[in-house]
């Protein structure tokens, strides 16, 4: 496990200027806190908090999708795997050092909601709930980008995992709301995203379970298609 | 002596799919580097060498052929334990050196007060231990090969390999390389070593084998390889240059080459002229003009020479 932690740890120190850029947004929602009314400006609070939210998602797809990208073109990967680590512990630290990243940000965004959401009424249990759905459905949104780039370049491997997230919204939209639960990004994101001072909602562990299990299984996925991937090749 | 690296009939093409053209990195590539042997690896630009060492280390599958590294199948991840490897074009995160090589040390499995210990030595060994502190990220390009070096070395290896290690360096800090290899290779352990530069493979390589095209023409022990062709270079006094083919004068003394089998004749033929002969040496040619003569001609058979 050492390696894992290692190349997770490793992962997340080089994503510190996109992290520190993310987190800007924490602190614009942090400032709004202190300079305004609280009470009378909640609903623009919780729109911002909201907006944090979509924000980091869309950065899981992102670090997912860039990270066996940028680690192969800058040849760093051939130091990493010249080591006793096996392809499968290096997608681990990779999944790991993605929803590590997430879960940084989803921390500093719980601490900041939960004193201006807090304040103005809104649970703050409910607010560090949707902080783990948001942690639950990054790490499956950045493992199924992760999965579709050890074959695709970062363009196509976001935008396919764009497609596979969205699918199951759209099944559920037209098919059944039972179709929404098949890959649960989009409802763990709408968890977030329909919360309200009015009605903030129920907790349900399901969804997040379910992403969890399938983080796992993307992984599973992504090391069987990782193990035949030359990476030494040129990735341009 | 035990194989430590061995290619058994590896054949590595690279496929376009867009234009479905195939390169065909390795043909039928065979080969085995024994412990204890400092083994230089030849062979110009786009020949297969770093495909080889990218098969050996499990970055890339063969499409066809086996080879083993330590006893087990290429890319078994707890063998390279006792690897290390550098790579040509040296890459590392932008960190302070010696937590860069205790990085690398650590994910050998290797922690605690012996890896600090070992990251110092090793940071030492190589001449950086005033820029233990500094970013590498900052390192000039000798300087980052030289992290590399250590990072490579820092858990001890029993087989190192190292794709063009000195490329980057300056005279004094190839010599140190070389001091470094020759001390590997008397505490018994393997280095195969994949380099340009002809005059240090010559130095110190034990055997030396020649890729071209992506197959092996030439291999075999340095000092053999460099015997000229089995030519001897003979000179003599008091006879006319006239009785020998491609024979020289000067100030009376004759020089003249025949090959090896024909010596003895050539010697006979001196001393029933009358001449005296002054000096028979065998001609020794330089790896740089082996390597010129086996990889000019495209045309000449793969086979050719392979002992």
């Amino acid at each position: 496990m050492k390696p894992v932690f290692l190349i997770a740890i490793n992962f997340a120190r080089e994503q510190r200027w996109p992290m520190l850029t993310l987190l800007l947004w924490v602190l614009l929602l942090a400032f709004l806190g202190l300079v305004s009314d609280i009470h009378r400006q909640r609903e623009d609070l919780l729109f911002v908090f909201k907006l944090d939210a979509v924000y980091v998602s869309a950065f899981s797809i992102f670090f997912g999708g860039c990270a066996i990208y940028n680690e192969r073109r800058s040849r760093r990967i051939l130091g990493v795997l010249s080591k006793a680590v096996g392809r499968q512990q290096y997608l681990s630290g990779l999944v790991l050092g993605v929803t590590m990243a997430c879960a940084v940000y989803c921390f500093a965004l719980g601490l900041t909601g939960s004193w201006t959401l807090g304040g103005a009424g809104f649970p703050v249990s409910r607010v560090w709930f949707l902080m783990i759905c948001l942690v639950a459905a990054c790490a499956l949104a950045g493992t199924v980008a992760l999965m579709f780039s050890t074959f695709l370049n970062p363009f196509f491997a976001a935008g396919a995992t764009a497609v596979v997230l969205g699918l199951p919204a759209l099944a559920g939209q037209f098919l059944g709301p039972q179709w929404g639960h098949v890959i649960p990004v989009w409802e763990l994101g709408a968890t977030v995203v329909n919360s309200s001072f009015d009605s903030p909602g129920t907790a349900s562990w399901f969804p997040i379970v379910l992403a969890a299990a399938e983080t796992l299984a993307f992984w599973l996925l992504s090391a069987r298609i990782f193990s035949y991937v030359d990476i030494a090749v040129a990735v341009e | 002596m035990p194989i430590v690296l061995e290619f058994d009939n590896v054949t590595k093409e690279y496929r376009s799919f867009a234009s479905n053209r195939r390169l065909c990195a390795l043909d039928g590539f065979s080969l085995t580097v024994e412990a204890g042997e400092i083994f230089g690896f030849l062979g110009p630009n786009g020949a297969g060498k770093s495909t080889a060492i990218h098969l050996a280390m499990g970055f890339m599958r063969a499409t066809s052929g086996s080879g083993r590294l330590l006893g087990e199948p290429f890319g078994h991840p707890a063998t390279r334990r006792r690897v290390g490897f550098l790579a040509e074009s040296v890459a590392l995160y932008h960190r302070p050196a010696e937590r860069l090589v205790r990085f690398y040390g650590a994910l050998n499995g290797m922690g605690g007060t012996d890896l600090e210990k070992r990251a110092r030595e090793v940071l030492e060994i190589v001449g950086l231990q005033d820029h233990a502190n500094r970013n590498a990220g900052k390192f000039s390009r000798g300087m980052l090969q030289r992290v590399g070096l250590a990072q490579a070395i820092v858990n001890d290896p029993d087989l190192l390999i190292l794709d063009e290690p000195t490329s980057a360096l300056d005279p004094l800090s190839r010599v140190m390389v070389r001091e470094l290899l020759l001390g590997a290779r008397n505490a018994g352990k393997t280095v195969f070593l994949s380099s340009h530069l002809l005059s240090e493979v010559e130095l110190i390589c034990d055997r030396v084998a020649v890729l071209h095209r992506g197959r092996l023409v030439r291999l075999g022990r340095t000092a053999d390889l460099l015997r000229a062709g089995g030519q001897t270079e003979i000179v003599v006094r008091a006879v006319a240059a006239t009785h020998f083919d491609g024979a020289t004068a000067h100030d009376g003394v004759v020089s003249f080459r025949v090959p090896a089998r024909a010596q003895r004749a050539a010697l006979e033929k001196v001393w029933n002229l009358g001449g005296e002969v002054l000096s028979v040496n065998p001609l020794r040619r330089s790896l740089e003009e082996l390597f010129l003569e086996v990889t000019a001609d495209p045309k000449s058979p793969a086979s050719k020479g392979v002992q």
